[in-house]
């Protein structure tokens, strides 16, 4: 329990020797509250708690698969999360992480299945899909950044802007033969891509068990590592830290204020895009419009409610990841609508927000 | 209120301070702090920054309770929980740091917080506003953003809505710190009248010359305690010995600092091999605005080994200098050249590989990051001498750091303590050794670097820019304080609506030359 409570702290940006009890406990209380509220919704659908609770359960642990399963989809919350973070050292909101997953999907299967990925060798194979998807999701989000860096458009509207058209562009990419749709034997040929060759698939680390947990688990906790060393104690962070604490007064101190806010954006996206490319290459294994299901944005809660810490995010994208296996577990099993999941979340960033600015108003 | 000026009996006390004592993080701020202040009083608070004045300001006006002691307004208890709370109870307060929204109109600034529950009632508080501004004498175009008016007419802005309360007390943080000479005489008249009115003052100032014209007491904080309180007794009071309880020692007036530094600039002017090296040329220098009207128009020289002044009141171009000159702002017209190098528009980073130093006028805005700690703020530029794959050398930093602070005598509680711990002396003196630092070092921006600045550290900021001085750079020094520019500069250029409008030698005769030509009265100095 008492990790609980530290990660929960940590992830609010609270220590545990300075604050006072009450303080301390919030978080938590906030955290317990917005789970609680999903109870009370889950009884208001009239299924007994019982039932829905075991569905819950069912999904989230109740097998090695179930297990494995939710392990998988916190990998994608998790780089997205990491990537606000790191935008959000720089004062950037990157709230398009749903697009640079697009991007990055969309990359990673043109090089699995068009650029010939499948012929190279060894781990070759798959690392240069993900490389490809890492690096569209970086074009996106150095996008948004040159804009705000040229012209000074806001991040949050650009990023967003860009995720609608990263969107279509799956859509349009798995539409037609000439991009990256299947070939058409007969009028039923779905709109989505072959299945990617098997080499260019996320290598599983659990081989015998059959168990298909990939790569994506060290994928997530090295770039975790990098990042949380990197924002503490690199000199890039650092800078970082000073832009978006006051640009005129970096900008002063000599600082390359328009280099960092673009190549903060770059690479907040560039961890989208990777997130993306883990997702095709990882479980689903193809391209189908729609695959990004909303991660990039559970993704951005994720990070949000991490508030700035690299260990709160992979705390929570493991979460919300159980949630989501719960939550579609529920529904399939137990009949009730996994959008309560989705309340659930919501209720707790408001929750979790409160908690925070109520510890900061009160004086240090 | 009127009435009660008129009667003779003796005047009530307004606000009474009992045994106030506060802490910020362990430190004490304020121990023990006990004084009163009678209605039509002004009554002055006098220290060193640091000295605990702005804590005891914030205290009355209910930004920050007290560990101990009370408050009496009006002879009730007074425990205010907040701004808002000590203004409906009368107590209004002019902050050191303006608290306006840069892109609303004056007008709509002091409507906020005042429309609760009604509608905007534009016209009559334009109406109201007026009335006072005439009564006073507190000249505002309320209608342009806050954002495009010089810091005097803000601070007006500030005073007027203070006024619009009619409070009982008004509190006023370093008021003339920011204020060019004209306009604090005007500032010093509207507190004379607000306490003729009866209301009670409470003026935080670091100028003697002020408390010497308007204070009927003076408190002299240090080290958050109360060292004396004086009553004064106009032209006949001891000001130094004023100097004397508020630094614990003795203060060389500035003339007298001076005699040596200059003569190691003359040496280093004649070492230059005699050539007239310039360390600065500004030609045909022109920005103007979003409206295209033109704010800065001037050409000038400085010499390497000489300070120069630039008098003017501010909101004449200063500011637009400073940021072109730091390379924040690319100039319409004209040239910037630096050791003979044109220099013009190019960023700031490149600026300071060639050797230029820049103070800026803003010390918060623009000179430092306050949540930075000092050797970050220190290093900031130049963090690529400090890493290893990547990763801060956080311990070669802090040992450069303690050596550069021991340098420039900067008093912190170490190299990691947060920038916005210091003093306002201490934070100018991380920025000037940041700046000093640079090698080489060819020319030197000091704007306004003593504002709200008390005795010492002005004496010591003013020992740094001597040193660049003696090093072989040119100094630019603007300030809107005459006499520190008579003190220190060579000559002193006055800039008028963004034009240089007069030289002279700098002389302690000429400030009635100057102060008339700030005013833009370039003929009556002519003939």
């Amino acid at each position: 329990m008492s990790d609980i409570a530290d990660v929960a702290l940590g992830a609010a940006g609270l220590t545990r020797a300075r604050r006072l009890p009450v303080e301390r406990l919030l978080p938590l209380g906030a955290l317990v509250g917005s789970l609680a509220v999903g109870l009370v919704l889950v009884r208001a659908t009239g299924v007994p708690l019982r039932d829905a609770l075991a569905a819950f359960w069912e999904g989230v642990g109740g097998s090695e698969f179930a297990m494995v399963g939710s392990l998988n989809r916190g990998v994608p919350l998790a780089l997205v999360g990491l990537g606000y973070i790191l935008a959000e050292r720089a004062n950037l909101t990157n709230v398009g992480g749903e697009g640079q997953i697009c991007m990055g999907g969309i990359f990673s299967a043109a090089a699995s299945l068009s650029w010939g990925a499948g012929k190279l060798p060894g781990p070759l194979a798959f690392l240069f899909p993900l490389l490809a998807g890492t690096a569209a999701g970086a074009l996106w989000g150095a996008l948004a950044g040159l804009l705000k860096a040229r012209r000074g458009s806001n991040e949050v509207i650009t990023t967003l802007l860009l995720t609608f058209i990263a969107l279509q562009m799956v859509y349009g990419s798995v539409q037609s033969v000439h991009l990256l749709r299947q070939p058409m034997t007969d009028s039923a040929t779905l709109p989505e891509s072959l299945e990617i060759p098997s080499v260019t698939q996320l290598p599983v680390l659990t081989k015998d068990s059959g168990l298909p947990l990939h790569v994506g688990l060290v994928i997530e906790l090295l770039v975790a590592g990098v990042v949380a060393v990197g924002l503490a104690r690199s000199a890039i962070g650092l800078e970082l830290r000073a832009v978006g604490l006051n640009e005129t007064a970096s900008r002063r101190a000599g600082l390359p204020v328009e280099r960092l806010v673009i190549g903060a954006l770059a690479a907040s996206g560039a961890l989208g895009g990777l997130a993306g490319a883990v997702m095709v290459q990882g479980d689903q294994h193809y391209l189908t419009a729609g695959f990004s299901s909303g991660f990039g944005f559970d993704g951005l809660v994720v990070g949000l409610l991490a508030r700035g810490s690299a260990v709160g995010v992979v705390a929570f994208a493991l979460l919300f990841g159980c949630l989501r296996s719960g939550g579609m577990s529920m529904e399939m099993s137990a009949s009730v609508p996994s959008a309560i999941v989705v309340v659930c979340q919501g209720v707790m960033v408001v929750a979790m927000a409160t908690a925070a600015a109520y510890s900061r108003r009160r004086p240090a | 209120m009127d009435a009660a000026l008129e009667s003779p009996a003796p005047p009530a006390t307004v606000l009474a301070i009992d045994g106030i004592s506060k802490q910020f993080g362990g430190r004490p701020a304020l121990e023990e702090v006990t004084l009163d202040v009678k209605a039509g009083e002004v009554h002055c608070l006098l220290g060193e920054n640091g000295a605990g004045k702005s804590t005891l300001c914030n205290i009355v006006f209910g930004v920050h309770r007290p560990d101990a002691g009370h408050l009496r307004l009006g002879g009730q208890r007074f425990l205010p929980v907040g701004p808002a709370h000590a203004l409906a109870s009368g107590v209004a307060m002019v902050h050191q740091h303006f608290s306006l929204v840069g892109n609303m109109t004056a007008l709509e600034n002091m409507l906020l917080g005042r429309a609760r529950g009604r509608s905007l009632a534009l016209a009559d508080m334009a109406k109201r506003v007026r009335h006072l501004s005439e009564e006073y004498g507190l000249e505002v175009n309320l209608e342009r953003p806050v954002e495009d008016l010089s810091v005097g007419e803000r601070q007006r802005v500030e005073v007027l809505r203070c006024l619009l309360d009619g409070p009982q007390l008004l509190v006023l943080d370093e008021p003339t710190a920011v204020l060019p000479p004209r306009e604090v005489g005007a500032l010093l008249e509207i507190c004379r009248r607000l306490a003729a009115r009866g209301c009670g003052l409470v003026l935080v100032t670091h100028k003697l010359a002020e408390i010497a014209e308007i204070a009927h007491r003076t408190t002299v904080l240090r080290r958050g305690r109360v060292v004396e309180t004086v009553t004064m007794a106009g032209a006949g009071t001891d000001l130094r010995a004023l100097v004397r309880a508020m630094v614990g020692r003795e203060v060389k007036p500035l003339e007298i600092a001076r005699a040596t530094p200059q003569i190691a600039a003359v040496e280093a002017r004649a070492s230059a091999d005699q050539k007239e090296d310039e360390a600065l040329r500004l030609d045909g220098l022109v920005v103007k605005d979003g409206a295209g009207a033109t704010r800065l128009d001037l050409s000038l020289t400085v010499r390497r080994g000489e300070i120069v002044g630039v008098a003017g009141v501010e909101g004449n171009g200063q500011s637009q200098l400073g940021a072109v000159l730091a390379g924040l702002l690319a100039p319409s017209a004209g040239k910037v050249l630096v050791g003979g190098a044109d220099v013009t528009g190019k960023p700031p980073r490149e600026l300071s590989r060639l050797g230029v130093g820049i103070v800026p006028e803003d010390r918060h805005a623009v000179g430092c990051h306050l949540p930075l700690s000092v050797a970050e703020n220190l290093l900031l530029g130049d963090l690529s001498a400090y890493t290893r794959f990547g990763l801060l050398r956080r311990d070669r930093m802090a040992a450069t750091a303690m050596a550069r602070m021991e340098a420039n005598d900067i008093r912190a509680a170490g190299p990691d303590a947060p920038m916005s711990s210091l003093s306002g002396g201490n934070q100018q003196k991380v920025v000037l050794a940041r700046e000093l630092a640079l090698d080489p070092l060819v020319f030197l921006l000091a704007a306004q670097p003593t504002r709200g600045l008390d005795v010492g550290a002005v004496e010591a900021v003013y020992t740094e820019i001597r040193k660049a001085c003696d090093r072989g750079a040119g100094v630019l020094l603007v300030s809107s304080e005459l006499d520190e520019l008579l003190a220190v500069a060579d000559r002193v250029l006055v800039i008028y609506r963004g034009r240089i409008v007069g030289e002279l030698p700098a002389h302690p005769q000429h400030k009635d030359a100057v102060g008339t030509l700030m005013s833009g009265q370039v003929a009556a100095v002519a003939a």
